[in-house]
């Protein structure tokens, strides 16, 4: 009775990725196995994996490096602002946790984009950063911030943040503090405790912070396009490429679907190492 | 439960019970009153929004989709027959800032038919929706070498003719356009040149060839479109080549030209205005239109046609294929060609109209500008870039090449 309740109400949420989820991307690897026209119409006369093989073509390598450099900068920059700040809310935030978590949550509220345009205003050449340098005599050029790597990781860095502040913050939360208390009795040192103890049974939410800032990441088009520049390119820029410029729907679809493959795996493979060795 | 020793959600829990014992409100009543702030909140700005998208709109709206149009007098052009009833509504697809809104409003108001225009940010998004027929829309602007393979398709509504009585203000250069004989199927809507733009307040010599987009003394303040015709354009027009061309040892000669420049390249720009104002660039590729909106910003900037050539083109309206609104799409053209509304259109927007009658009303220093509107002898000398059919893919793939960084 139970058991058919629960699957009752999964119901809904099923339903709703199915139709959302699934279908799309039925579509897509469908579109995937066809050709274009010179009008960029998708034909699917002859399906094939062509595009598959063209997929796999090695000057799509450096963009795709270049994605995951970005994700995996992004993802480590997360977890190394994120953790701390997590840990503070966690063990001295008192009262005020709500409203701290809320405080981190805030930029959520306003559009991505603007948070990204904002950025441009403080990185540009004319931003508030330079117009800074210059006024104090620092240089008397603008140093390039914008259109540069480290511009990009900054924006998403930035925009990703609270996606690892909050499961960070439930497994650091959750912990008992009791433990940390016991080893210190054992005559462990604060970090030895931390290292130790804390890190260890916090490894479920640096797990689950990490994948919800890296999975994003990679697909992440708009910064690297927005903040990045010429030589910034990323396989998500590429793939848009095919969709747009190029007409070509089936090429891109299929890029798009050896990514998402490629990501899906990664991360299984990362989720079960961790799990593994970390928490036995 | 929770039990923390910080004493944060003990304090909510027992002010919560408290509320419940004082004013003697079960369980069961707290969670029927929580449900309904819930949906009332969840289903607030649903309301809001059904009720402000039906209530609210931009013009006075015919009273029933098939009334007849309020006034059937337009400003200056007498029509010769009673124009048909133009349908109640006009929906339009246009890139942003490309037409002023007032001469939408002065249409709305004439003709009783309520206009949307919705844009598209990017020429390769219109495109494939239009393709794909049944877009929904009634009037869009395609290059003017993408038509003659769109009619051939027919995926464009021929045009009555006899509702555009104001084709008559056509320039005569534009009275049988080599894409479109009679404009059978388009009508030219605004036309321009790709050149060089730069910032004299960074660059101090005047500047008057491609070659500077390849200077190092530029390095981090060149910008290239991000156009794979645009950007192979300025490499083919350099080696004096065809910019249409498809061979292939023409094309990696370019695809080698431009992995030289690429270092030197801060930004392959989808939104040239934005990135010429955000200061970063000092030179350029642009096209002739938005140099007056980026002068609003930096006066300083200034357009030039390159010694070795240029590239130019023009937008023409279509009716796609099984556009719901056919007639008001048809007065809306015609509309377009009015001398006063094309005069107006081109001193918002800043590119010129193919509209001879138009000139009178147009702002003369748009008109003296040789970087807005040159001259016949200029215009000759620039390519237009064509069609090339299945043979896109060899600019694709080069560059896919150039992007990547490979």
């Amino acid at each position: 009775m139970r058991d058919r309740l629960g699957g009752a109400l999964a119901l809904p949420g099923l339903g709703w990725l199915a139709l959302f989820f699934l279908v799309p991307l039925g579509f897509i690897l469908i579109v995937s196995l066809g050709d274009h026209d010179r009008f960029g119409r998708v034909l699917l006369d002859s399906p094939s994996l062509d595009n598959y093989r063209s997929a796999l073509d090695p000057v799509f390598l450096r963009p795709a490096l270049n994605g995951l450099r970005y994700a995996a900068a992004t993802t480590i920059l997360c977890l190394v602002i994120g953790y701390p700040i997590a840990y503070w809310i966690s063990r001295y935030g008192g009262k005020q946790k709500t409203i701290l978590l809320l405080l981190v949550m805030l930029p959520f509220w306003t559009s991505y984009l603007i948070r990204t345009y904002a950025w441009i205003t403080i990185l540009g050449d004319n931003g508030v950063i330079n117009s800074v340098l210059l006024a104090i005599g620092v240089t008397d050029e603008p140093i390039v911030l914008l259109n540069t790597d480290l511009a990009v990781v900054l924006g998403m860095t930035y925009g990703f943040l609270p996606f690892a502040i909050l499961p960070l913050f439930v497994s650091i939360d959750r912990l008992d503090d009791s433990l940390v208390a016991a080893a210190r009795d054992l005559y462990a040192s604060g970090r030895s405790a931390f290292r130790h103890v804390t890190l260890p049974l916090t490894m479920p939410g640096v797990v689950a912070a990490s994948i919800l800032t890296f999975i994003p990441a990679i697909g992440d088009y708009v910064t690297p396009d927005l903040l990045g520049g010429a030589q910034t390119t990323t396989i998500a820029k590429i793939i848009q490429n095919q969709f747009l410029g190029a007409r070509d729907w089936p090429a891109g679809a299929a890029l798009g679907f050896l990514l998402m493959a490629a990501t899906v795996i990664g991360s299984l493979a990362v989720i079960r190492t961790l799990r593994r060795e970390v928490l036995g | 439960m929770n039990h923390r020793h910080d004493g944060s959600s003990i304090d909510l829990e027992r002010e919560l019970v408290r509320y419940m014992v004082e004013r003697r409100v079960s369980r069961r009543q707290l969670l029927e009153m929580m449900g309904a702030i819930g949906v009332t909140a969840a289903l607030a700005p649903v309301v809001a929004a059904c009720t402000s998208a039906g209530g609210t709109s931009p013009s006075p709206s015919a009273a029933a989709p098939t009334a007849a149009p309020s006034s059937a007098a337009p400003t200056a052009t007498p029509e010769p027959t009673p124009l048909p009833s133009p349908e109640g509504e006009l929906l339009i697809y246009n890139y942003a800032e490309y037409m002023d809104p007032e001469i939408i409003k002065q249409f709305e108001t004439e003709h009783g038919v309520k206009v949307t225009e919705t844009y598209f940010d990017s020429y390769d998004v219109m495109y494939p929706r239009i393709l794909a027929g049944n877009s929904g829309f009634d009037l869009t602007f395609m290059t003017d070498t993408d038509v003659p393979g769109v009619v051939q398709q027919g995926l464009i509504e021929e045009l009555d003719l006899s509702l555009i009585p104001n084709v008559k203000n056509l320039a005569a250069e534009w009275v049988d356009p080599e894409y479109d004989p009679g404009h059978k199927h388009s009508m030219p809507y605004m036309w321009w040149t790709t050149g060089l733009a730069y910032d004299t307040a960074k660059i101090k010599e005047d500047l008057t060839s491609l070659k500077a987009l390849w200077d190092p003394r530029y390095n981090q303040h060149i910008m290239m479109l991000d156009d794979q015709r645009e950007a192979f354009a300025a490499a083919l027009i350099r080696l004096g080549k065809d910019v249409n061309t498809v061979d292939d040892a023409d094309l990696d000669a370019a695809l080698v030209l431009l992995k030289e420049q690429r270092p030197l390249v801060r930004v392959y720009s989808g939104d040239p205005i934005g990135t010429f104002k955000s200061g970063s660039i000092w030179v350029g590729q642009d096209w002739s239109g938005d140099i007056w909106t980026v002068q609003e910003t930096r006066p300083s900037v200034k357009y030039v046609l390159p010694e070795e050539g240029g590239v130019r083109g023009s937008d023409a309206a279509v009716i796609p294929q099984g556009a719901p609104h056919p007639i008001a799409a048809t007065l809306f053209i015609n509309h377009l060609l009015d001398a006063q509304v094309s005069a107006k259109n081109t001193n918002t927007v800043y590119y010129m109209g193919p509209n001879a009658a138009a000139k009178e009303f147009i702002n003369p220093d748009l008109l003296a500008d040789p970087a807005v509107n040159p001259d016949k002898a200029v215009l000759d000398k620039l390519q237009e870039l064509l069609d090339p059919g299945a043979d896109l893919e060899k600019f694709a793939k080069r560059w896919t090449e150039l992007r990547a960084g490979g």
